[in-house]
Formats: C-alpha cells, sequence, structure tokens
C-alpha cells in the first residue's frame, strides 16, 4: 500500500515507506498514527491574566505479528527510531485469552487530506466567552456568589492514520472548554464550586445554563437545610444525570462489560432501564463535546443506538472487538493522547431526550420531591455491585412549586431499580465531559424513590 | 549528569542567550524543556499482556509582567525547538529577534524509548503471580509503567538542570462480583523494591471486599501512616498552595494562628530522596526548599511558585507538563512521630475505625470540608481492633480536625508508598508523604462508598 499524497512535511510519508518495506519481509502489519494540535487557553484569575498558546506533533505506530500486537509513540525528533523500538517488543507480548489483537484495518483511502497543521484559534471569541460567562455570574449570584477565576480553551486538531492493509484516512476536529471558580458568600461562611463544560465549538458552551449551576454548587450549601432520605419523587438535574449515565458506559464497550450487563439483566429476562431510557453514542449529536468524523483507527463513526427503549441492542466496539464477532467495528477507538493506544470508549454517550417533555412540565407532576441541582461529590455508581450514591444539593418540591433550598441530600440505592423508575426524561439534553469523550443526559423523572 | 541530562544541556550557552534577548526590561521569564519516557505494559489477572514504549519532548517559554503571564509551548527539545518557541513569543510580545532557522536533526540522545529489560519484565511478572496467587472471580485491568522525566530550566543567566525522575506507576480496576475498585499505585523507589511495593498493594486491593458495613455517623479513627499522609496532604498541605482562591482557604484566613496541638509540625520537603515528590530545583529554576507549613500547632507557612512569591518564591512552582504553567504545589509532606505504639492510639481511641488505606481525598479550600475514600479499615472495640469493614467515606472540616487531633501520634512515621499521583485543575504531579498513625476525634463516616 502507498500513502497518499504527503500531509505538510514528508515525515509521515518516510516512515510509512520504511514501515512498508519491512513489515512485508516480516510478515507483520503496522498501522502508523499522527496528530498535530494547537491549543489557546485565555486565563483570569486574582493573580492576573494568562495567554497559553501551544503547539504539539506526535507519531504512534502499532505493530501486529500473530495475533500479538506491540505500541511504540514518540514526537517528530525520535520517531524514526520507532519502528525498531516496537519490534523488539513483540515477542514478549501475549493476548488475552480469546482476545487476540486483530490484524490493522483495511479500507477507503482517502484522496483528499486537510490541511496538516491546523491553524491557532483566535483569542477574541475566548476573550469573549469569558466576560459573558462574568456576567452571567453576577446576574445569577445576585450578589451571594462571585467568579474568582476561570480559563477558556480552544482547540484545533489534525489527525492521520494509515495501515499497511490499505487504509490511509485523515481528519480535522475543533473543542472548546470552560473551567470556572465561583465563590458562594454568606455571612462569614464561604464554599467554592468549580465547574466545567466542554463542547464541539466555542459557540456551544452553554455559558447561562453552567452560570446557573455554577451559582447553584456554590450557594445551596451555605444557604440550604440537608434533607433526610425519605420516600420523595426525583427530578435529577441533566447535569446530575448526565455523570451517573458517564458510569454506565462501560458496560457496552466491547465484551469487559458484557457479563457484568447480562448480570444485571439475569441473562436479558429484566429490561436494563424502563421503556423512557434510550441510550445512544453518536459522534455528530447536536451540543456535544466530541464531533469527529473517524475514530482513533480512522473507521467512519455515527449514531448507534445501544438500550432501545430499556432494551439492550448493540455493543460498542473497535476494530479488535469487531474482527472477534466477525462485524464491523461501530468506531469507537479512542486516543486520549498521541503517545497512548488507542482504547474502546464512547464518543458522546447520553440518555436521548427524544419524545421528552420540557423540565418545567415534569416539575409540575411531583407531589413531595426532591430537585437535585447539583452534585456535591463525585458520583459514586457501582454496576458489579449494583449501588449508587449521590451527594446532591438543590430544592424540596410541593405540589409542583420549589418550596425550599438543600444543602445536603443523599440519593441512593440499587442503579439497576434506579434506571427502571425513570418514568419521564426531559427535552433538554446537557452534556458533561466523562468516560473519556462527552456523556448526556436531558432531566430525569423518577417518583416516589426511597434513598437507603 | 545523566545522559538524559546532558542531551538537554547540550546548547546551555546559546539558550541563556537566546533566553536573555527575548526577556524585555521589567519582564521575567525562562525556557523549559523536558523529555518524558514511559514503558509500560497492560496487564489482566492472567499477568502481563501488551507492551509500549513512548517518548516525548517538548519546549516551553514563559513570560511575566505587569499581573500578565504568556506561555509558549511546541514539540521537540533541541535547539531549533527552543528557537521556534521564542520566535512564537516575540510575535506575540511585538519583538521580532532575527533568529535563523536550522533543520531539526533526528535525536536519539540519552536513550530512545527503549522497552524494558528482559529481566525487568521478569521481575514485574513474577511480582504480579505473587500478588493474584488464586485469580478466581477475580478481573483485573492494569496498566503498569515506568515514568522517567528529565527536566530543564534556562533563564536569562544560567541553565538549571532539574534532573531525571523515575517512577513505577500502576493504575487501573480491580473487579470482582461484589463490586468494582480503582487501583493507583507509585513509588519512587530503585525498582526492584517498587516492584515488591506494587505486588503488596496490589494483593491488599485483591482481598474481596469486607462485608461489615462501616458505621453511619460521627465516629473516631486512627489513621495508619499512609492513610494519615493523604489526610496532611489534603487537609494541611492543599489549603496552604498560595493561589487563586486557595490564597482565602480555611487555614489560611487564620495564618499564625494555633490550629492543632501543640508540638505538630507539619513541613513540605522535596528534597527527600527517594519519596516520589522529591525534585532538586523547582520547575522555574528556583532551588527546592523545605517549607515549615504548620509549626508547633501554628499556620507557619505557603508554598509559593514565582508567579504567587516573585522573587521569594520558596521553590515549589511544578508543572504536570512542559505545555502547563507551573503552579505552587506540595511535594512531599512530613510529620514527625511521636513516641505513642499503635496499642496505645487504639486504647485511647477506645471504639472508631483503624483506616488503612485511603484510595482518594479532596477538600474545598474556602469552607476547609474534606472527603477521604477509605478503601480499607477495620473497626475498633475496647481498644482492640476488630473485623474488616468496607468501603466508606470519611468527612469533616480542616479547622474542627486539626482541633480535634489527639496530641498522642504513632512512634513510627513510615513513608506512603502508595499515595497516588496528586491531581489539582486536571494536572498532575507525583507527590509523596511521610506520617506517623494519628487519631482524629468525630469525623463523620459515610457508609457505601468506596
Amino acid at each position: 500500500m502507498r500513502p497518499g499524497p504527503a500531509h505538510g512535511d514528508a515525515l509521515f510519508e518516510t516512515i510509512f515507506s520504511r514501515l512498508t518495506r519491512q513489515t512485508s519481509r516480516e510478515g507483520e502489519g503496522a498501522e502508523l498514527y499522527e496528530r498535530r494540535g494547537t491549543v489557546l487557553e485565555i486565563s483570569e484569575d486574582e493573580e492576573g491574566t494568562g495567554l497559553l498558546v501551544s503547539h504539539e506533533r506526535g507519531f504512534a505506530l502499532r505493530l501486529f505479528r500473530s495475533g500479538r500486537s506491540a505500541f511504540g509513540a514518540a514526537t517528530p525528533e525520535s520517531a524514526e527510531f520507532l519502528i525498531e523500538e516496537v519490534r523488539e517488543s513483540i515477542p514478549r507480548s501475549r493476548a488475552r485469552r480469546g482476545a487476540r489483537a486483530a490484524p490493522p484495518v483495511s479500507g477507503d483511502p482517502q484522496t483528499n487530506l486537510p490541511a496538516a497543521t491546523p491553524a491557532l484559534p483566535e483569542e477574541e471569541p475566548g476573550r469573549e466567552i469569558l466576560a459573558a460567562f462574568r456576567r452571567y455570574v453576577t446576574a445569577v449570584g445576585e450578589g451571594t456568589a462571585v467568579l474568582s477565576a476561570a480559563s477558556v480553551s480552544l482547540g484545533e486538531r489534525s489527525e492521520r492514520v494509515a495501515t499497511t492493509a490499505g487504509r490511509d484516512a485523515a481528519w480535522a476536529s475543533r473543542a472548546a472548554s470552560l473551567v470556572a471558580t465561583v465563590v458562594g458568600r454568606s455571612g462569614a461562611d464561604r464554599f467554592s464550586a468549580q465547574v466545567v463544560a466542554a463542547a464541539a465549538r466555542p459557540e456551544e458552551i452553554p455559558l447561562a445554563r453552567l452560570a446557573r449551576y455554577a451559582v447553584d454548587r456554590a450557594v445551596l450549601p451555605l444557604l440550604g437545610r440537608p434533607l433526610d432520605s425519605a420516600r420523595r419523587d426525583l427530578l435529577l438535574d441533566a447535569h446530575v444525570a448526565a455523570h451517573v449515565v458517564g458510569r454506565l458506559a462501560p458496560l457496552f464497550l466491547g465484551d469487559e462489560g458484557a457479563a457484568l450487563l447480562e448480570a444485571r439483566t439475569r441473562d436479558s429476562r429484566d429490561p436494563f432501564g424502563s421503556a423512557a431510557v434510550t441510550l445512544v453514542d453518536d459522534a455528530g449529536v447536536s451540543g456535544g463535546p466530541v464531533r469527529t468524523l473517524r475514530d482513533g483507527e480512522g473507521t467512519p463513526q455515527g449514531r448507534h443506538v445501544v438500550v432501545e427503549r430499556g432494551i439492550p441492542a448493540l455493543r460498542l466496539s473497535d476494530s479488535a472487538v469487531a474482527a472477534r464477532h466477525g462485524a464491523a467495528s461501530t468506531g469507537n477507538a479512542v486516543r486520549r493522547a498521541w503517545s497512548e493506544p488507542p482504547l474502546l470508549g464512547v464518543t458522546n454517550f447520553f440518555v436521548d431526550p427524544a419524545g421528552g417533555v420540557a423540565p418545567l412540565q415534569l416539575l409540575s407532576g411531583t407531589v413531595r420531591g426532591l430537585y437535585a441541582a447539583v452534585l456535591l461529590e463525585r458520583p459514586w455508581v457501582d454496576v458489579a455491585a449494583d449501588r449508587f450514591r449521590l451527594s446532591v444539593a438543590g430544592y424540596t418540591l410541593e405540589k409542583g412549586r420549589a418550596s425550599g433550598r438543600v444543602s445536603e441530600a443523599v440519593v441512593s440505592g440499587r442503579i439497576s431499580e434506579f434506571l427502571r423508575r425513570i418514568e419521564t426524561v426531559g427535552d433538554d439534553l446537557r452534556f458533561v465531559s466523562g468516560a473519556g469523550g462527552g456523556v448526556g443526559s436531558p432531566t430525569l423523572y423518577v417518583p416516589r424513590w426511597k434513598s437507603d | 549528569m545523566l545522559r538524559a541530562d546532558l542531551e538537554l544541556a547540550e546548547d546551555a550557552d546559546d539558550a541563556v542567550r537566546i533566553v536573555s534577548g527575548l526577556l524585555r526590561r521589567g519582564d521575567h521569564g525562562e525556557a523549559f524543556r523536558e523529555r518524558r519516557t514511559a514503558v509500560s505494559w497492560s496487564a489482566s489477572e492472567a499477568g502481563l499482556l501488551t507492551p509500549s514504549v513512548s517518548e516525548e519532548r517538548g519546549t516551553a517559554v514563559r513570560i511575566r509582567s505587569d499581573g500578565g503571564a504568556l506561555l509558549f509551548a511546541r514539540e521537540g527539545n533541541g535547539p531549533e525547538s527552543l528557537r521556534e518557541v521564542v520566535r512564537d513569543a516575540s510575535r506575540r510580545a511585538g519583538g521580532a529577534p532575527f533568529l535563523k532557522a536550522r533543520p531539526a536533526a533526528p535525536r536519539r540522545g540519552g536513550g530512545a524509548p527503549a522497552a524494558m529489560a528482559e529481566e525487568e519484565t521478569a521481575l514485574l511478572s513474577s511480582a504480579l503471580a505473587r500478588a493474584l496467587p488464586d485469580p478466581r472471580g477475580l478481573s483485573l485491568e492494569l496498566t503498569v509503567s515506568r515514568v522517567s522525566v528529565t527536566r530543564a530550566v534556562i533563564t536569562s543567566r544560567s541553565f538549571f538542570p532539574c534532573g531525571t525522575s523515575v517512577r513505577l506507576l500502576a493504575t487501573g480496576l480491580v473487579r470482582r462480583t461484589a463490586g468494582t475498585r480503582p487501583f493507583a499505585f507509585q513509588s519512587a523507589a530503585p525498582y526492584p523494591a517498587a516492584v515488591h511495593a506494587l505486588a503488596l498493594a496490589l494483593k491488599a486491593a485483591a482481598r474481596p471486599v469486607a462485608a461489615t458495613p462501616a458505621p453511619d455517623g460521627p465516629v473516631d479513627v486512627v489513621l495508619a501512616p499512609a492513610a494519615a499522609s493523604v489526610f496532611w496532604h489534603e487537609v494541611v498541605g492543599h489549603p496552604l498552595e498560595a493561589e487563586g482562591g486557595a490564597r482565602h482557604s480555611a487555614l489560611a484566613r487564620v495564618a499564625h494562628a494555633a490550629v492543632a496541638p501543640p508540638g505538630l509540625d507539619v513541613t513540605d520537603d522535596p528534597l527527600l530522596p527517594h519519596l516520589p515528590g522529591s525534585y532538586g530545583y523547582d520547575d522555574e529554576g528556583i532551588p527546592a526548599r523545605r517549607v515549615s507549613l504548620i509549626e508547633n500547632g501554628r499556620v507557619h507557612g505557603f508554598l509559593t511558585d514565582r508567579r504567587t512569591g516573585g522573587d521569594e518564591s520558596n521553590g515549589h512552582g511544578r508543572a504536570s507538563d512542559y505545555r502547563r504553567p507551573p503552579r505552587p504545589r506540595l511535594s512531599n509532606l512530613t510529620v514527625a512521630p511521636g513516641n505513642s505504639p499503635l496499642e496505645e492510639l487504639l486504647e485511647r481511641c477506645a471504639t472508631g475505625l483503624l483506616v488503612h488505606e485511603i484510595a482518594a481525598g479532596s477538600l474545598e479550600p474556602e469552607s476547609g470540608r474534606f472527603l477521604l475514600l477509605v478503601a480499607s479499615a477495620e473497626s475498633i472495640r475496647r481498644g482492640r481492633t476488630g473485623a474488616p469493614v468496607s468501603p466508606f467515606a470519611l468527612s469533616g472540616d480542616a479547622l474542627s480536625a486539626l482541633r480535634e487531633l489527639d496530641q498522642a501520634r504513632g512512634d513510627t512515621a513510615l513513608p506512603a508508598e502508595g499515595l497516588g499521583l496528586c491531581m489539582k485543575g486536571g494536572e498532575a504531579v507525583p507527590v509523596g508523604g511521610v506520617s506517623p498513625a494519628i487519631l482524629l476525634r468525630a469525623l463523620r463516616a459515610s457508609a457505601g462508598r468506596s
């Protein structure tokens, strides 16, 4: 196989030519990956302002021989030496029982490759985001909360994969994120909260919603009162629910989670969730932090329904898992960094809000309830033990109205039961970063939930 | 100097001249070079599986002036990469230095990302087998890496080789039918000792989860040395990192006040060899220095970098990698031993919990509220240890916890071999700790957490 047209300088082509010659001699297969990226970050805190500009470029190589594989990665200065280093490792490689490494993927050589070096994002949109977010926090905080630090990061990336089996694919993507610390004050008491939002485009960061969430995180622990764990109608805010959904993702990745999923559904005799729960992985969904055309192995990505109306429907795969099952990869090989081997992961993994209702409509249906507006700690969800526990703050609900602030409440129980008792979902899909990609959910309504 | 250090210093004089030419009157700044290699194995309960090697080189230039900070970073750590980042920085600052471009030559100095030697792999493999003699009912997803990081700082006056640190890291998941627990380990000890410590940690993590639930509510706890190191790190260390909101942390607001029993000293010491957080120069070229945070029970000092401390920085500017700016960060927190054997602490506790391992912790700086996730503990009844209890969370606020700290401390201070990487704002730096066992009163336990 000959690589496509030269992509910037000819280093990729040089390494790949050597690779092709050497691997055909040794009866090996190989995959060469290159990533180039630029990041512009603007930050403000009490010490002053900061501007960060970063360029990166790296190569990664995977060699395959008789069901074994080995990986190596290097920056351009030493990339030419990679082949020998990785080849030395292969004889010591072993495959997990029943999980031999698949040969490199083939198919769809591209002739029109995007620009090799991504452009540096402009500063102005970043500064506008910071200014707008500050205005939102000031307006929502009403004197009880202030923004103490914030940074916005804008990134552009180009990637390329070529294999000795004939694949040559290149694609580009963008990303934006906002990290902010908000401090709430009440008398002498203070509480701070750090919030993070990620989106595929800077204009898609939900600034107003994030400001509301940040202020609630910083203020509710100071102004509210603890709530007991009596039986209540439960409304999980979309942000809170998204974190829980993210903890479910490993169940649908490759073969690892299969046994666990079968145990939770008693070999498919029980549903995974209620009929309101449809779980989707979609690399192109609007509002999702990930928007890419291809995965880390160059496989085209799409929309995959993994749970349809409560019933498991599909498992997500990369080329190795797909080859074991004689199926096509769903395009879920994720490279967290160019220097790490691709892993099976999600793109944007979420509860489908199709058929959902407005959150206000969900609220109107509550009799005596809790609106879990924010998470106070990272959620604990152990699918193996079938338990979950969320420490949240929010509002008590009486006959469809908020009746008081809650500084701390625990929502806990069996995760399988919780999923089966979701009665209705909202239409307000929101994403957070998690599970190696984006995880999302609309507001979830669970009537008469009793935490243990 | 090691070969990797020499490689970064090969153009030292030129590099100092270039950095000196970049900085204008009133500006402060430096260049930073890094080479990071990792030799890793994926591992399962059946042993080592897939090997990988990686090498990353990078250069950054940082400029500080009048409350503003600039950082420009690029891949590569040779002379040409330095020239490129200086060109980037000069363009942004409005200047245009004449630095002739030269093609970058391929480099293999300091040892390319060479695979682990055969005997080292064998040692690791047998350690895993020892840790998991009977892996039935157990599923392990682990990545074990030997990471080597070499750094250098170039100021307008000098070239500072920060040295090379080598650590053994392991992260992953241990799954049993009854539950899943995260596993994290690191050690800066020599390789054979680090591998031995990894085997012990993995063996402990693979034990079946205890069925006895921890009590819910107020509880007295004895923290074993490894767990006590995590407590000091979260409750004393982070609130005294002089940065942004942390400047107003619950502890910082009571500077010089007595917050703990007399006689208690808590010190951050980056100069202790064989602890993961040690270094000779920080990532801004300031010599590492011991800093007393709590002295005789009183809040005494802060950890500073150049941005927060200016020329008075006490050498705690640490960067997670060359792309990120340095921030004031902890290194190794040490607490001197007392003279009470563990049995005496258990007796003083009478009824409570003996905590062996804390898997993770966090602290909200403004209020001082903290949360420690306990992975391994035993109950204490009538001053004696009893049944192991299942994972739970301990919470409290920093000032109350320090006030309620029992004056008696264990008679042996031990390094926390398994203390993991410290994450702050998504940026990880290696840290260590040495502490004796301690007795804390009236923390709050919440069962059902891990």
